[in-house]
């Protein structure tokens, strides 16, 4: 079918011109069979049984459009599950890109001890997500854990914590302060790249600690802090095991041998959109209706990432 | 010296230490919110089982025999094997797969190697579970292998997105002459890669290993999809969820295996710290 | 540039038929059959939920017996396993799903039945020449079976009552156990004693749906509700039984000192199955579990008297008292299985056999199931265990009718319930109303 162009030189160089290109699909296979098998099918079965009634047991029948009704209309746990998906991606990105770089600030400032105090930053970063969830669930716990006997000790009154619709996913937020340590790592390498002359010029134009930190760190760190938060936002749509985890552990509830135990706890509070993926299609056995909140899902996922992606053009960049 | 400056001798003297000291006293602050939580998980990992329901925090005796009992609760070390081996071979087979597509992505010209790039990105900002129904259901009614971990284990032999990103920005910064050289001396494509680029990119891919093997290591949606129906096939992720619940157990037995999950992770950073935190900086910085 | 674009068509094909390929094939492909000799060698898989240890000694025992009646058949059993798990293994099917299944709930029968996960075992039953009305009693039969499919056998059942702390009634003054709800609940308040700091140090019953066996569907049962009507819908809000019910629970919150208090106290309580139980550790005066909970507690040797009686009833029907809520364990055949004969011999065995049966109930003192064990001298009467056999045997005990999507209807009852007992339903009826259309929906969603 393809003619070479008439300019295209002997027949050699396009033989090495498609060793070459054989060469590289060769390197590139792995992805290029990854992407497809992993990838792309299942994207394109999940829009397929987005329009099924398949319960995983009998055969699979078109249903039309009644998956989508039921999800965006139908179903009272839609609406709730996004807005807390919602307000997990800007509260606790947000809190923790502040934290992170206060943390950064000030492990740059700290004299004696620094490797200490490095490392019991940095060590909360590395538990395991389920185990550091077990464990604030244990610490927060209203009635016997030590957060809320120190306080009630102090005399101070206590929230019950992940037991509270209205503390939970603040408790979840804490939790993912107490693991900051990979954007302080990141903040910290970020901040000590500032030529100390920068500084040094500011203070003695008689900037003040803000004005240094307006006009000469701001500046060096931005790229960071937008990568932080890219990353942060990508993260906490996904956000899954710790509020599966908490909810389920803080509810008290034991496994029901029967029924299941709708994810949430308390009243729906801790809810986001992956876990109710997971409850429509591995609860419910409703293949549809799961289908269809993956693709909303998606849809968010792809709007949010391109928005932010041509605001922080860092990740593409840099050819060679 | 700018006249805003000029201050007392004295006061200028006590800037520092002042300094010092609200510096100081933030770090150690801050310490306490990190460190306190271990404190208070190992003090209760110890304690009897009346004492961890009542809400004191220093053991009357120290029952460190709670975590012999945690080993011995079953499915405990099998938990733990099934653990060592999604983390052990899913990282091995991520590095062995994701170096070559990196290395082509970084190195090669070729057309339509700026959208496979972006194509990169958009799997790696992609929720897992957008695409797990279809996925679960080919392993499960196709393949029949839900209840085990290959489901988990094969995808990555295809390559990770994450990995292969992580690794290209690293190979980027491979000169291009030391790879022109090497085809001088007559050596091909792979050759270049295995004695070249694989030795100068060690640091780039040990972190892209430990990364990989903590993110197996803490994988919990994952088992939680392929691996429930099965106990046989439960990671300690998995198991330590229903830990509680499962062996009607209190706070002081799942303290004590939480600490039990932790500890390798712990150890391995304290072997490998350098390379982590090296790594950790190469996602950020190098963007 | 046309050159390209052929290109990129030719790379979609394989893409396409892959992806044909797969989603044609998604019918699942493993279904069993009954056509093998039960006589010949066999090894069989049989899940089962029991995870204590006298419990699954007493389920090793009942193997060994079936073995010895038939030499032929292997039985590999796996214990611990949940509705969950049957529910994904069974989809998936696969050479290690089980040929022989249970349940510890009957919430999923409707479902089992439903969607032929489970095997229909009439046919298995007029082979053997058994004549099911004649074996168990007509209220077990009702809840494993769905639309006249009988998928499931019961496998002993459970009832539910009240344990109650004999030295605290003595010490309040109380001389019965509460016998109506406004009883009950004046019981309750008299039972509860705080320390100095106003925290509770004995409460008299805790009211919270979330504590251990305290679901809303099983205190629900003490007004003997109707969930569905003729066609199948949800009527919860139909007449004033489901208000009245979450009026009078909202009630005893109250009086007990509200739900905020209540459920920071229950986090205080231990695991349900450990030594830190709360009814054990003398927390709670006055419990609501099933018959099981006797054993343990004469296991664990507590440091006060005992005894046990029917959850109370409330007012306006304090004929029905002596009424509970029942459920079971229930059995069946996986649809997947391809020894169906043989997997019939062992369900046939387990839920059948008198001898079988009596022992079994004894050992893990569960409510036998048939009506011939029921009866047997063989059954062990101590008075604890007695109250349970007769909330059992009451004419006007419950149980939850089956659904076409399982106990999903029961799940958004109880996720209503929690909302209403935490005071979030201004509108009970309004809100019972919001129940029933989410219920019906859900329903309609499940159907084909």
């Amino acid at each position: 079918m393809a003619t070479p162009p008439a300019t295209r030189p002997a027949p050699e160089l396009r033989r090495r011109h498609t060793r070459e290109r054989l060469r590289t699909l060769g390197f590139l296979s792995p992805w290029l069979i990854g992407f497809t098998v992993f990838f792309g099918y299942p994207l394109l079965a999940t829009v397929y049984f987005s329009f099924m009634h398949y319960n995983q047991i009998q055969a699979p029948s078109f249903v039309g459009l009644r998956n989508w009704t039921y999800v965006l209309d139908r179903m009272p746990l839609f609406g709730p599950a996004l807005w807390n998906t919602l307000w997990l991606v800007v509260v606790m990105v947000s809190l923790r890109v502040v934290f992170g770089l206060g943390i950064g600030l000030l492990v740059t400032r700290i004299k004696t001890g620094a490797g200490f105090f490095r490392t019991a930053f940095y060590l909360p970063y590395l538990a395991p997500p389920v185990t550091a969830t077990v464990a604030f669930v244990f610490l927060l716990n209203p009635g016997t854990g030590p957060v809320n006997e120190a306080l009630g000790a102090l005399g101070i009154p206590a929230p019950n914590w992940f037991n509270d619709p209205d503390w939970a996913k603040p408790s979840l937020v804490l939790l993912s302060l107490w693991g900051i340590g990979d954007l302080m790592v990141i903040f910290m390498a970020a901040l000590l790249d500032v030529p100390r002359e920068q500084y040094e010029a500011a203070e003695l134009d008689g900037a003040g600690v803000l004005a240094r930190f307006r006009y000469v760190t701001w500046p060096a760190i931005t790229p960071i802090v937008m990568f932080a938060v890219v990353t942060g936002v990508v993260q906490t749509m996904q956000y899954y095991t710790q509020a599966l985890v908490a909810g389920k552990l803080a509810s008290g509830v034991s496994i029901g041998p029967g029924s299941v135990i709708q994810p949430g706890y308390p009243d729906g509070s801790t809810l986001t959109v992956p876990q109710l993926v997971y409850s429509l299609g591995f609860q419910n056995f409703d293949t549809g209706a799961a289908c269809v909140l993956s693709l909303v899902l998606f849809a968010i996922a792809m709007a949010v990432t391109s928005l932010l992606m041509r605001r922080s053009t860092g990740l593409l960049s840099a050819e060679d | 010296m700018a006249p805003t400056n000029a201050r007392p001798p004295a006061m200028r003297r006590a800037r520092p230490a002042l300094h010092w000291i609200a510096v100081h006293t933030t770090a150690v602050a801050a310490a306490l919110f990190f460190v306190l939580p271990f404190v208070f998980v190992l003090l209760t990992s110890v304690m009897s089982d009346a004492q961890a329901m009542s809400g004191e925090l220093w053991p009357h005796e120290w029952h460190w025999s709670n975590y012999t009992e945690v080993f011995h609760t079953p499915g405990f070390l099998t938990w733990w094997r099934n653990s060592l081996l999604y983390a052990g071979l899913g990282t091995l087979l991520t590095v062995c797969s994701s170096v070559p597509v990196a290395y082509a992505l970084a190195k090669f010209r070729f057309r339509g190697r700026r959208p496979a790039m972006m194509l990169v990105v958009a799997t790696m900002m992609l929720p897992p579970q957008v695409i797990v129904i279809p996925m679960y259901l080919v392993w499960a009614q196709q393949l029949h292998l839900s209840g085990s971990l290959w489901p988990l284990i094969v995808p990555l032999a295809f390559g990770d997105a994450y990995a292969i990103f992580l690794l290209r920005q690293f190979l980027l910064t491979i000169p291009r002459e030391y790879l022109e050289s090497a085809k001088v001396d007559g050596c091909g494509e792979l050759r270049t890669l295995l004695r070249i680029v694989v030795p100068m990119a060690k640091p780039g891919i040990a972190a892209v290993a430990l990364f990989q093997f903590f993110f197996c290591w803490n994988d919990y949606f994952g088992p939680q999809i392929y691996a429930a129906q099965n106990p046989g096939a439960w990671t300690l992720s998995y198991g330590l969820e229903s830990f509680k619940s499962a062996h009607g157990v209190n706070w002081n037995l799942t303290m004590a295996a939480t600490l039990l999950v932790m500890a390798p992770v712990v150890l391995v950073f304290f072997f490998a710290q350098k390379t982590f935190v090296e790594g950790v900086t190469l996602t950020g910085v190098k963007g | 540039m046309p050159r390209p674009r052929t290109r990129r068509h030719r790379a979609l094909v394989p893409l396409l038929a892959t992806a044909a390929l797969l989603l044609t094939g998604c019918a699942n492909p493993s279904t069993g059959s009954a056509d093998d000799d039960p006589t010949a060698p066999v090894t069989l898989r049989f899940w089962h939920g029991w995870s204590e240890k006298n419990e699954v000694e007493a389920i090793d025992d009942s193997i060994a017996r079936f073995r010895k009646l038939h030499p032929n058949i292997r039985v590999k059993s796996t214990g611990n396993v949940t509705d969950a798990t049957v529910n994904q293994a069974l989809r998936a099917g696969g050479g290690d799903a089980p040929d022989v299944v249970s349940s510890f709930t009957t919430d999923n029968v409707g479902q089992y039945c439903s969607s032929g996960m489970w095997a229909d075992l009439d046919p298995f039953l007029k082979k053997s020449g058994m004549a099911k009305e004649r074996i168990f009693p007509e209220v077990l039969l009702d809840y494993t079976r769905y639309q006249g499919k009988q998928c499931a056998l019961p496998l002993l059942a459970d009832s539910f009552g009240m344990y109650y702390n004999k030295d605290a009634f003595e010490k309040a003054g109380i001389t019965r156990p509460p016998r109506t709800m406004s009883e009950f609940r004046r019981a309750a308040v008299r039972l509860t004693e705080r320390t100095a700091d106003g925290s509770y140090r004995q409460l008299g019953f805790m009211p919270d749906f979330r504590l251990y066996q305290n679901s809303p569907d099983r205190l629900f049962a003490q007004w003997g509700p109707t969930y569905f009507d003729g066609e199948g819908k949800s009527r919860l809000a139909q007449g004033d039984t489901a208000e009245d019910f979450f009026t009078t629970q909202r009630d005893l919150v109250t009086a007990l000192g509200g739900y905020g208090p209540l459920e920071k106290f229950r986090t205080t309580f231990g695991d349900e199955m450990s030594s830190q139980n709360a009814f054990l550790t003398g927390k709670l005066a006055m419990h609501m579990d099933g018959e099981w909970r006797g054993l343990m507690l004469d296991a664990s040797k507590p440091g006060f008297r005992w005894g046990t009686a029917p959850m109370p009833v409330p007012d306006d029907q304090a004929d029905a008292y002596g009424r509970g809520y029942l459920t079971g364990t229930v059995a069946g055949i996986a649809h997947s299985s391809k020894h169906q004969n043989a997997a019939w011999e062992l369900v046939r065995f387990l839920t059948a056999d008198t001898e079988q049966v009596v022992a079994f109930a004894n050992a893990i003192h569960n409510i036998p199931s048939t009506k011939a064990a029921l009866a047997s001298p063989k059954l062990a009467r101590d008075p604890a265990f007695r109250t349970f056999l007769d909330i059992a045997r009451h004419p006007r005990s419950v149980s939850m009718p089956p659904s076409v999507n399982g106990g999903r209807y029961i799940v958004s009852l109880r996720d209503f319930a929690y909302e209403a007992e935490a005071g979030r339903v201004p509108d009970l009826e309004k809100g019972l109303r919001r129940l029933d259309r989410q219920i019906d929906e859900d329903n309609l969603q499940s159907r084909n």
